[in-house]
């Protein structure tokens, strides 16, 4: 379970998150949306210990990230793309994520097996396209069976046929009782996917809860979207 | 010991670094086996003194391309339409401890480092003795002088990733180091100038491998290393405090 309350942070004199604060629970999918720039990233980049918060705390199961015991077992994370070396082959980046975590080689396999790259796993990731970046990044997330998912705009850059695979995967993932936190711009190919919704607008958190009630009074999670975030259609890329 | 397992293994997986080992191996050994066959038959005895460090000396650039690629590879972005991505954000979630992280990471390049120009000396010398036949020099006394290249080279890789953490980049730190220790050495020319450039890291490091230095500054090879040590610590704690406290 993720807890963040009352996250700021500033850099010189802009505040990028003024007072951010949500949850995401076990057994659900929760989205984190908002246009780009409105922060997103840097709430997860300060729950993953990358970046400092001004002010505020998040927390994963009670506990700052950078404190984890076996973080790889609490949480599997995915941001700028999948994190791995260009030069280095898919199967050499996971290797050495897993040898941090005394992962076995045999785990390796698996994942590229579970995300379907077992067979580019000998190229060098320069090669890859963005999509199998992003399978990478996830096969990493993966290897340490984490009980949390935190992905970073995941569907970006996915084929129809990857973001099937990608929804279907993550609606396994909180069936089977871990808790999937993502982010996105793209709304369409959210609203099937998630429980829970966090709008986030301007650093700021607009609207949250369920995907009913967030929706509520709109037609759609999209134009509850632009109603809450203030953009005539010019939320998206 | 995982996360040193963990930076042995970037290391071993990027190619840049067996790059680096290559030149470190080929590059001194058949310059000073050059250097030798030229010298043979004449006073070789003499002038074989310092064939062979000298060559390992200027070698000492595949340590400079360890030590930086070893750090800036974290770094390195390719915009984001494409499949890579900064390596340190999947390094830090890893290892989210930013002293354990940094500690493993020195450690595996002056591991490299050792093993890189432990290699590279055995070959290096080995090509000056099969190049000088009888005439070369007893190798036997050269031990001290053998580990004086060790030390340097490890010294120079982590200078070389001390100030790459500052940068976050290669090119820069890769150029000056390289262009300082190849085709124009400012340290040594600034040593010409002022006495004080021989107490530079490179300049006194130097005093553990090789003999010939024209300088008016009397430096035994244990306190160059020793002043070239303190360059070390003191650039890595600088790049340490920063790197703890900058965002990733």
């Amino acid at each position: 379970m993720i807890q963040i309350d009352r996250l700021v942070k500033r850099r010189g004199s802009t505040e990028i998150l003024s007072g951010v604060g949500f949850e995401a629970r076990a057994g659900r999918v929760t989205g984190f949306l908002g246009p780009n720039g409105a922060g997103k990233s840097s709430t997860l980049r300060i729950l993953l210990g990358l970046d400092r918060a001004t002010s505020g705390t998040a927390l994963v199961g009670g506990v700052p990230y950078a404190r984890l015991r076996d973080p790889l077992s609490k949480v599997g994370a995915v941001l700028d793309g999948s994190g791995a070396h260009r030069s280095r082959t898919g199967r050499a980046h996971l290797r050495w994520v897993a040898a941090s975590a005394g992962i076995g080689r045999t785990r390796v396999e698996e994942v590229l097996a579970q995300v379907g790259l077992s067979d580019a796993a000998g190229r060098r990731v320069g090669g890859y396209s963005l999509g199998m970046g992003r399978r990478l990044g996830l096969a990493a997330a993966l290897l340490g069976d984490p009980e949390t998912l935190v992905l970073d705009e995941p569907v970006n850059g996915l084929d129809p046929e990857g973001i099937r695979w990608l929804r279907m995967f993550l609606r396994g993932c909180a069936a089977q009782g871990r808790a999937v936190l993502l982010s996105s711009h793209l709304m369409g190919e959210l609203a099937e996917t998630v429980d829970d919704v966090v709008v986030i607008h301007r650093g700021r958190v607009s609207a949250r809860g369920t995907l009913a009630e967030v929706t509520g009074g709109h037609s759609s999670l999209e134009d509850a979207f632009f109603a809450l975030t203030g953009g005539g259609g010019g939320g998206g890329r | 010991m995982r996360l040193l397992r963990a930076e042995l293994s970037k290391l071993v997986s990027l190619p840049s670094v067996w790059t680096a080992f290559a030149v470190g191996l080929l590059v001194p050994s058949v310059i000073a086996y050059l250097n030798a066959s030229s010298m043979r038959g004449r006073n070789a005895q003499a002038a074989g003194l310092d064939v062979g460090f000298e060559e390992l000396g200027f070698g000492v650039i595949a340590a400079i391309i360890l030590g930086v690629v070893a750090v800036s590879s974290e770094y390195a972005t390719e915009g984001e339409e494409s499949a890579g991505g900064r390596q340190i954000t999947a390094s830090l979630t890893a290892a989210p401890s930013r002293g354990g992280f940094l500690l493993a990471k020195i450690g595996a390049v002056a591991l490299a480092a050792a093993v890189m120009s432990a290699v590279a000396t055995a070959a290096t010398l080995g090509a000056v003795a099969f190049a000088l036949a009888d005439a070369a020099p007893p190798m036997g006394e050269e031990v001290p002088r053998m580990l004086g290249v060790v030390v340097y080279w490890v010294l120079t890789a982590l200078l070389a990733s001390a100030i790459t953490l500052l940068t976050r980049n290669g090119i820069v730190p890769l150029a000056v180091l390289i262009l300082n220790t190849s085709v124009v050495s400012v340290t040594f020319l600034l040593s010409k100038v002022t006495p004080l450039a021989s107490y530079l890291p490179d300049m006194a490091g130097a005093r553990m491998i090789t003999s010939r230095i024209h300088s008016s500054v009397e430096m035994p090879p244990v306190v160059g290393g020793l002043v070239m040590a303190a360059w070390v610590a003191a650039l890595l704690a600088v790049g340490a405090a920063v790197f703890l406290r900058r965002d990733a």
